[in-house]
């Protein structure tokens, strides 16, 4: 097992790697110098451009940039932010990283349990127009863009029924509209495939002979039928974890929250390409990370699955 | 890393496909919004009762009436002619990244599962590296690199989507690879690329239909988000996901911009959604739900 999770471990190193050099190529495939946007109506400065090029390093060859820019990663470094002249951008994004992991985690902690409840209580009453109400309600779930929904809600809760704030971060009733919406495509997701899942296993043979040594019915599904379910809904966390992630771009713009995905956005606008690439790399380690752990997880709960194997 | 269960399935596309499709609840209300949508599309300049760029600098954000059905926006232009030309330029890009990453995953997948070895571990390896940023995080990259626009869009979709298109198609591949018919073709001196567009291709189009069938509603999805966040279709081109991000600063006072622009993207996605899901039940059962 050990051993498997560090062969694994080692194996994302050149994915990991791969993803740093794209990251990097494509914000260094933007036209436009850095440098002069730095100076403003300084551009006739000379001196201090020099200064500048070679304080960032742009004076140095792209592989040297390339290298140094790894190097720094090694050790939790990203390099000067181009908007903030001379700024850490760790120090840039140190406060939007305390907000957006908390903010995919809450929506994580509603959608879960949320999405198991709808899922079992319509695979409970199949053919049902209950059912078929909850799949329905699921499908829109699913398809309306969390922006679109915001739109809804904050028409609704903010503005005519007026018991919501519009926007903000900070008290726990600013946080209900974004996590909210953040949690409704996953928990409609996982209603999905949990009501399918259970569908199954309620057929399944341990299922009729529990029912058929007279356990209760409320036995039979939360012992029995329930944990089957969540086994390969696991698997799923990894996806609901990047859609998350990716909405926190959408969400803390709508709301005005200051995380990194909103940061993200105004870096891309502020042309401060250290800030957006350090963001990006490090919503794709996490997402690296949530999926190894969700694999490595996978083989402990389920031992059919021989992880040794592959 | 985890990727989507679906179970690839091989049928033929089956004769049986009307009399399912007319028992199938899910397909009618799908195709029915579907038809709709690209009807509206496709005669957008002639449906829209004004020009989509016409401006009204006195009659700014209009409430809805006779003259303006769903009222004007800050520059005062219809908000109605704006949704549907918005729909024409939604499945303008949905379907040329359709096209695009069904081509060029297609292509990758057959080629990956086919001839195997070195060419199969480049391709896979790329697949993988795309797959690695989580959900369009790369899409919005490789966007605000570009420069907005719609081509940008389209390019930037297609770069993460036919990642999915092509690991479908080779384990589709592989899974036909051991089939009699196959060694047949290639023992009576078959060129690969006739076996290829030949036997392989008809035997895996269906799993690809309901896969491209569900993509849609997905590629919507991401195009309006980046114009949501200003870096996808620009101004003074409609688009839906651009429209709600005008609506929404102004929702307190102006509320009919982002509410219908949300419902028109909201429904039209849904239809879609229903229709893959409705194709999916009816080609492939055995595929499981996304």
């Amino acid at each position: 097992m050990l051993s498997y999770a560090l062969r694994r471990l080692l194996g994302l190193v050149p994915v990991l790697m791969a993803v740093i050099l794209l990251t990097f190529a494509t914000n260094h495939m933007t036209p436009g110098d850095p440098v002069g946007t730095m100076l403003g109506d300084q551009s006739a400065n000379v001196v201090l451009a020099a200064k500048l090029r070679a304080e960032y390093g742009l004076d140095k060859s792209l592989w040297t940039q390339f290298t140094g820019y790894v190097a720094g990663l090694a050790v939790g470094d990203f390099g000067l932010s181009y908007r903030f002249v001379g700024v850490r951008v760790t120090d840039v994004i140190w406060d939007g990283l305390k907000i957006s992991p908390v903010l995919a985690l809450a929506g994580t902690a509603v959608a879960v349990p949320l999405g198991l409840v709808v899922g079992i209580f319509a695979a409970l009453r199949r053919n049902t127009i209950a059912d078929t109400g909850v799949i329905l309600a699921l499908t829109a779930g699913i398809s309306i863009p969390n922006f679109a929904m915001a739109a809804y809600l904050v028409y609704l809760f903010s503005i005519k029924l007026a018991v919501l704030p519009v926007a903000g971060w900070g008290n726990f009733s600013q946080a209900i509209l974004p996590v909210g919406i953040l949690a409704i495509a996953p928990a409609a997701y996982i209603a999905r495939l949990s009501r399918t899942y259970m569908l199954e296993v309620l057929q399944q043979d341990y299922i009729r002979t529990a029912r058929a040594k007279g356990l209760r019915e409320r036995l039979v599904i939360y012992r029995h039928a329930l944990r089957n379910t969540l086994v390969p809904l696991l698997t799923t966390i990894g996806i609901i974890f990047g859609g998350l992630l990716s909405g926190t771009f959408v969400i803390e713009t709508v709301f005005n929250i200051p995380g990194l995905g909103r940061l993200a956005i105004q870096s891309i606008f502020a042309r401060d390409y250290p800030v957006t690439m350090a963001i990006v790399l490090l919503f794709t380690g996490f997402y690296t990370l949530i999926n190894l752990a969700v694999d490595l997880l996978y083989g402990i709960v389920d031992p059919r699955i021989r992880l040794g194997s592959r | 890393m985890t990727v989507n269960v679906i179970e690839p399935a091989i049928a033929p596309m089956k004769s049986d496909f009307w009399p399912k499709f007319r028992r199938n609840r899910n397909a009618i209300a799908g195709s029915v919004i579907v038809t709709f949508v690209v009807l509206v599309a496709i005669f957008a300049r002639v449906i829209a009762p004004y020009d989509y760029d016409e401006t009204d600098i006195l009659f700014t954000w209009a409430h809805p009436s006779s003259e303006h059905l769903l009222g004007t926006d800050a520059l005062g232009r219809d908000i109605l002619s704006r949704l549907i030309v918005g729909a024409q330029v939604s499945l303008t890009v949905a379907f040329a990244v359709l096209g695009i990453t069904l081509t060029v995953g297609i292509l990758l997948g057959m080629i990956a599962g086919y001839f195997g070895g070195k060419l199969d571990a480049a391709i896979m390896r790329t697949v993988d590296i795309i797959f690695a940023f989580p959900d369009i995080i790369f899409a919005i990259l490789l966007a605000s690199a570009m420069g907005p626009g719609i081509v940008t869009v389209i390019v930037s979709l297609s770069v993460v989507w036919w990642p999915g298109i092509a690991r479908l198609t080779r384990s589709l591949v592989l899974q036909l690879r051991t089939e009699l018919y196959v060694d047949a073709a290639i023992a009576s001196g078959t060129p690969p690329f006739v076996i290829l567009i030949r036997h392989f291709l008809p035997n895996i189009v269906a799993p690809l239909i309901v896969r491209a069938s569900i993509g849609v509603g997905f590629i919507i999805m991401a195009e309006a988000t980046l114009s949501f966040l200003g870096i996808g279709v620009q101004e003074p081109r409609p688009s839906w996901g651009g429209m709600i991000r005008d609506g929404i600063v102004s929702l307190r006072t102006e509320p009919y911009l982002a509410l219908s622009a949300s419902t028109a993207l909201g429904l039209t996605i849904i239809g879609f959604n229903l229709f893959g899901d409705g194709l999916r039940d009816i080609l492939d059962p055995r595929i499981k739900d996304r």
